[in-house]
């Protein structure tokens, strides 16, 4: 339905008159709760996460988990009954939180310097204000800037955004053009998969399929995500150095 | 001790030292001063500027994003159908409309603390007792309120006449659903005070608040919505009462005589005052459809050095405060 309008199928224009390989609006911001450790908040679209990083803290359960040469990596996501259409109230025990949440964990603990702060625990607590595409992506990059604000170090920033393909719309394989950036409305008709890369390069560290597609247009879909990826480092990058300057600047004068 | 010509050298400690170890004395110090003034420069009666932002969020029906200082909240509503079919007991017709709000719960506020706004609010813990309370308070303050009435709720439906009804009868108007508004407070920092951040957040998020068109569809027999923007309608909301919190520092203690201990109200106390104040003083206060100002709701609790003089004098500056956010609420 996102592409059965004429504006797709003659000027490529999707419903919000976006080209195939734009990105959405990406608006972030970093230090915005005073309390926390670490904070931010970042829009995609009208997709919107807060997140703050309390950490790293020594672990609650004491001594019981006997020698982590590591810290842990913990996560948390609250979604807001009125982050979507209807107003569900998700329980803790939910599966698809939860899978988002190991995702987001296995990924920043690769990344991470953890072996600098052993037997402690780092939680990530995530807050979604409203839904439209790209949840998992967004998150991924919400939790790259409030690590960083903590003071975390890392190897590169995680990035991560969406890509689809409008395979199901094309009439043979040379019209199926991968898509960048998928909104709500387009992630529940198109295939798509989220890819997370380590930095600016091809360093692929997080990749979620879970429609089905076929193989000869998933390299492409990765091309897009990959390159999408590259633009959402520049951008992260600029917030956080405007951040430091801003900083810096204040303790000057 | 043998020559006392050396004079020993002082403990100089530095301010935010002195303000961890002892806060109580160190709060004390400031306001004995022939001006008082507070740990954090304001003065006495001085409440911190509010700001507010509605309309963000936009999923939701309505959402208000308020902060006051350091306090910042973040409130959404969402509206669901109930139908009049599926209500078991529906309320009986010798009940005023106001009250049928209240008995059917159609205004539900959840208040969200444990979202790491502050550290003595840890995420993934259940909802604690004050984050209970602010849920109960604020979900009688809007029934004591009386602020939407019941007819902006209400779907109903003008059943054509049948033959059996007299020729002189209007058409029947029966109620066939109602709007049940769910309004979700997150909290996203908190630097104390949160009631009057909560109810801001809560009174703006219902002004922004739009519901769609909606009627009864007798052929489907379901409501049916209007998808268009411009047939939506905006709540209306009666009045908007504002609240203002307060906090009692006193120096009584168990050891001294009672009428020796000094005390001070504070008004708009933030995290460092409330961890030291034991008295806490709340007044909402709105005003009338002919510009009196009338006091809605007075809570007081955790101590006694608040009479009627410093209680008449928490009303006026509350008066005030309802002035400066009557400015604030309508976007100036």
């Amino acid at each position: 339905m996102p592409l059965d309008t004429s504006s797709y199928a003659l000027a490529h224009l999707r419903l919000d008159g976006r080209r195939w390989n734009e990105l959405r609006r990406l608006h972030a911001q970093t230090s915005t709760q005073a309390a926390a450790d670490g904070s931010s908040y970042l829009e995609m679209g009208n997709t919107k996460v807060i997140c703050t990083v309390a950490g790293p803290a020594e672990s609650r359960k004491g001594g019981g988990g006997g020698g982590n040469a590591e810290a842990k990596i913990e996560v948390e996501i609250g979604i807001a009954g009125f982050s979507g259409v209807e107003r569900k109230r998700r329980g803790k025990g939910d599966k698809r939180t939860s899978e988002m949440r190991h995702t987001i964990a296995s990924a920043f603990s690769a990344n991470l310097f953890a072996h600098l702060y052993p037997h402690s625990t780092i939680t990530v607590n995530l807050h979604v204000l409203s839904q439209d595409g790209s949840l998992l992506a967004a998150c991924l990059n919400a939790t790259t800037l409030a690590l960083i604000d903590a003071g975390i170090p890392m190897s590169d920033y995680i990035v991560a955004c969406t890509a689809g393909s409008t395979a199901s719309y094309a009439s043979n394989d040379e019209d199926a053009d991968p898509l960048l950036d998928l909104n709500g409305l387009e992630e529940q008709e198109l295939p798509f998969l989220t890819v997370g890369t380590l930095g600016a390069g091809e360093k692929v560290s997080v990749l979620i399929m879970e429609t089905r597609m076929q193989m000869t247009r998933l390299e492409a879909m990765l091309a897009a995500g990959v390159d999408g990826c590259r633009q959402i480092r520049s951008i992260l990058d600029g917030v956080v150095r405007a951040h430091g300057k801003a900083v810096l600047d204040s303790a000057i004068s | 001790m043998a020559n006392g010509t050396a004079k020993p050298t002082g403990l100089a400690f530095s301010r935010e030292t002195f303000a961890k170890l002892t806060p109580g004395p160190f709060l004390q110090a400031h306001l004995q001063q022939a001006e008082p003034v507070r740990a954090n420069g304001r003065s006495l009666d001085a409440f911190r500027t509010p700001t507010i932002n509605t309309g963000s969020l936009s999923h939701s029906n309505g959402s208000a994003v308020v902060r006051i200082g350091d306090t910042a909240i973040v409130c959404g509503v969402r509206a669901e159908i109930l139908l009049a079919s599926d209500i078991p007991n529906p309320p009986s017709d010798d009940l005023s409309k106001d009250e049928i709000v209240e008995q059917m719960g159609l205004l539900v506020p959840n208040v969200e603390l444990s979202t790491g706004c502050s550290p003595n609010h840890l995420p993934g813990n259940p909802p604690s007792t004050l984050a209970q309370a602010l849920s109960y308070r604020i979900l009688s303050l809007l029934h004591t309120a009386n602020l939407i009435g019941l007819q902006d709720l209400r779907i109903q439906y003008a059943e054509p006449p049948t033959d059996d009804d007299l020729p002189d009868e209007g058409p029947k108007v029966v109620t066939k659903a109602y709007w049940t508004l769910y309004l979700d407070v997150l909290c996203i920092a908190l630097d104390g005070n949160p009631f009057d951040a909560l109810w801001a957040g809560v009174l703006s998020a219902l002004q922004n608040t739009l519901l769609p068109k909606a009627w009864w569809d007798p052929d489907r027999e379901m409501i049916v919505c209007s998808p268009l923007a411009s047939e939506a309608t905006r709540l209306q909301l009666r009045h908007l009462p504002v609240a203002s919190t307060f906090a009692v520092f006193s120096t009584a203690s168990l050891l001294k005589a009672r009428s020796e201990a000094k005390s001070w109200v504070l008004a708009d106390p933030d995290d460092f005052e409330e961890a030291v104040c034991v008295e806490t003083v709340s007044v909402v206060v709105t005003s009338e459809d002919d510009g009196r100002e009338s006091v809605l709701k007075l809570e007081k609790c955790g101590g006694g050095h608040v009479g009627k003089i410093e209680m008449g004098q928490c009303v006026r500056l509350a008066h005030q405060r309802w002035r400066d956010w009557q400015v604030v609420m309508s976007g100036g």
